[in-house]
């Protein structure tokens, strides 16, 4: 199992609620690579929860510029946004990408 | 809400990770079985998920191809800016990775009452759950002449790989001040910017080695996706040299002559130095063959599973299936496979399932330094799937920007394919 990959790993063998913000990142990493090695797309990896946070509400309220990023946090709710960052945050640049 | 103390995620050494997926106990004995079939984007990454989402399932992806050629930044090799290795992915990484198993073998036939897959070689897979992700195919029978052996003349160049080298030889081989004639397919049809995104970085790469040539675009439609960003970009980039005949001009393609290279409209003939034939599509064969499609040639779906309508037990992604509002794209095929693995996996381990986003985003070259992009969020509701916010880049943008988006899309290329095949 290699780093940089939403490892989905809510216990479901008890039928358990996956997790929420593992989730949601699998959608992050259609554009942004969860290993922390873009190139040309702004990483995502390497930032705390509650700068993550910031990012996204500046994107909802149109003060940072992309029309990508203002589609996707207008489509989060809040539980949604803080459980992404909470994952994301969680994340460690890979010292070994693919 | 989901509750931050049951969080175990993080796991980056390989060995840890391991370990605590194995920690997990099975809910039964025999692990369920999913069956992914087709390897393209769809599969691959619902394969890939279906995995990561839950240690017991077995996944198996069948796919008779070594490797995948993405049809998605195709148009940069034919304009010659990127090489066909550049755009090929192999298998290896989703079963060393994953512990995907990888079958590479053509499927003959779904039996879905006895949950079976039935390969050429004989071999039956059984399954508990099956993913169908079968791509586009062509219909032949709908413009006169052209068939598999016609294609071999007047590529479609629409299902990436052998076909799209064909089409850059021809493109090398043709003098200059030659016509390229792209007849530009119906709606729905696989990626819609598609066609017109060809013919800009064609152009571009006439305007640098054959600058005499032009570009003629047989559309068998009267208007298409983002059409003012193309035609001002045919403008401004390539004065003279592309033009767009509606199918209100020419009363649509009828037929193709391969000894003339020629296309054959309702109001007159078209010869071609190259002619491109982007045929009506439908859904793959294998969809058609599983008895998954509907009167209009695609597969009818549950908007939040992707659970067939037609086929209990069998779930279609990608482009053969019929997901309301949202287009035929590789980033739609893997957002909906990302959807259905998570559906599938809750339904085979009993866990609750939730909502989920389903996305298109695109990006699409203008120019080799002149990108845009749009994005656009839906939502299932209502039995189909609805557009919810959309964006699109506006005619005017910035040099900046536009260049911005040349470095933001080759990117993304490399994100998207990591996050399917790696």
């Amino acid at each position: 199992m290699s780093a940089g990959v939403p490892v989905l790993s809510a216990d479901r063998s008890q039928a358990a609620q996956p997790d929420r913000g593992a989730e949601l990142a699998a959608v992050c990493a259609s554009c942004h690579r969860l290993d922390g090695h873009d190139q040309g797309i702004p990483s995502i990896i390497g930032f705390d929860e509650a700068t993550l946070v910031a990012k996204m509400v500046a994107f909802k309220s149109d003060e940072r510029s992309s029309q990508i990023m203002r589609v996707m946090s207008l489509s989060l709710s809040a539980e949604d946004l803080t459980a992404v960052a909470h994952y994301l945050a969680g994340q460690h640049k890979d010292t070994n990408p693919r | 809400m989901t509750d931050c103390t049951r969080r175990t995620f993080g796991c980056l050494l390989g060995a840890s990770c391991v370990a605590a997926l194995g920690s997990r106990t099975a809910r039964s004995q025999a692990k369920a079985r999913v069956v992914v079939v087709g390897g393209g984007v769809g599969g691959a990454t619902a394969a890939k998920y279906l995995a990561l989402s839950a240690n017991t399932l077995e996944v198996t992806l069948i796919e008779p191809k070594p490797q995948y050629t993405t049809c998605f930044f195709s148009n940069l090799y034919l304009a010659g800016m990127r090489s066909l290795a550049s755009l090929t992915h192999g298998y290896e990484p989703l079963a060393r990775r994953y512990g995907i198993r990888i079958v590479q073998e053509s499927v003959a036939t779904i039996d879905p009452a006895a949950k079976t897959v039935g390969l050429e070689s004989g071999a039956k897979l059984d399954y508990d759950r099956l993913i169908v992700a079968p791509g586009i195919a062509f219909k032949f029978d709908a413009i006169e002449g052209y068939d598999e052996a016609a294609a071999q003349i007047l590529p479609h160049a629409w299902v990436a790989g052998p076909q799209t080298q064909l089409l850059r030889e021809q493109l090398e081989a043709m003098e200059d001040g030659g016509v390229f004639v792209l007849t530009a397919p119906p709606n729905p049809f696989r990626c819609p910017p598609g066609p017109y995104e060809r013919a800009c970085l064609i152009a571009a790469y006439f305007k640098q080695f054959k600058p005499r040539s032009k570009i003629l675009i047989l559309d068998a439609k009267d208007s298409f996706f983002e059409q003012d960003l193309f035609q001002d970009a045919w403008e401004r980039h390539f004065p003279d040299m592309i033009e767009w005949l509606p199918a209100q001009f020419t009363g649509g393609i009828k037929a193709v002559d391969v000894k003339t290279r020629s296309i054959r409209t309702e109001a007159g003939n078209f010869v071609a130095a190259v002619a491109n034939v982007i045929p009506p599509q439908v859904a793959g064969r294998l969809a058609q063959k599983g008895g998954l499609v509907d009167a209009s040639g695609w597969c009818p779906v549950d908007p939040l599973t992707f659970e067939s309508k037609q086929q209990p037990g069998i779930h279609v992604i990608g482009d053969a299936a019929l997901a309301g509002e949202m287009p035929k794209s590789a980033f739609a095929a893997n957002s909906q496979a990302k959807m259905c693995a998570f559906a599938v996996a809750a339904l085979l381990t009993g866990s609750e399932e939730q909502s989920s986003h389903l996305f298109n985003t695109c990006f699409t070259f203008l120019a080799p330094d002149d990108a845009v992009s749009d994005a656009i969020s839906f939502k299932p509701g209502g039995g189909t799937i609805k557009m919810g916010n959309i964006l699109l880049s506006q005619v005017g943008e910035s040099v900046q920007t536009r260049r911005e988006a040349v470095r933001a899309a080759n990117g993304w290329y490399d994100a998207f394919t990591h996050d399917v095949f790696g």
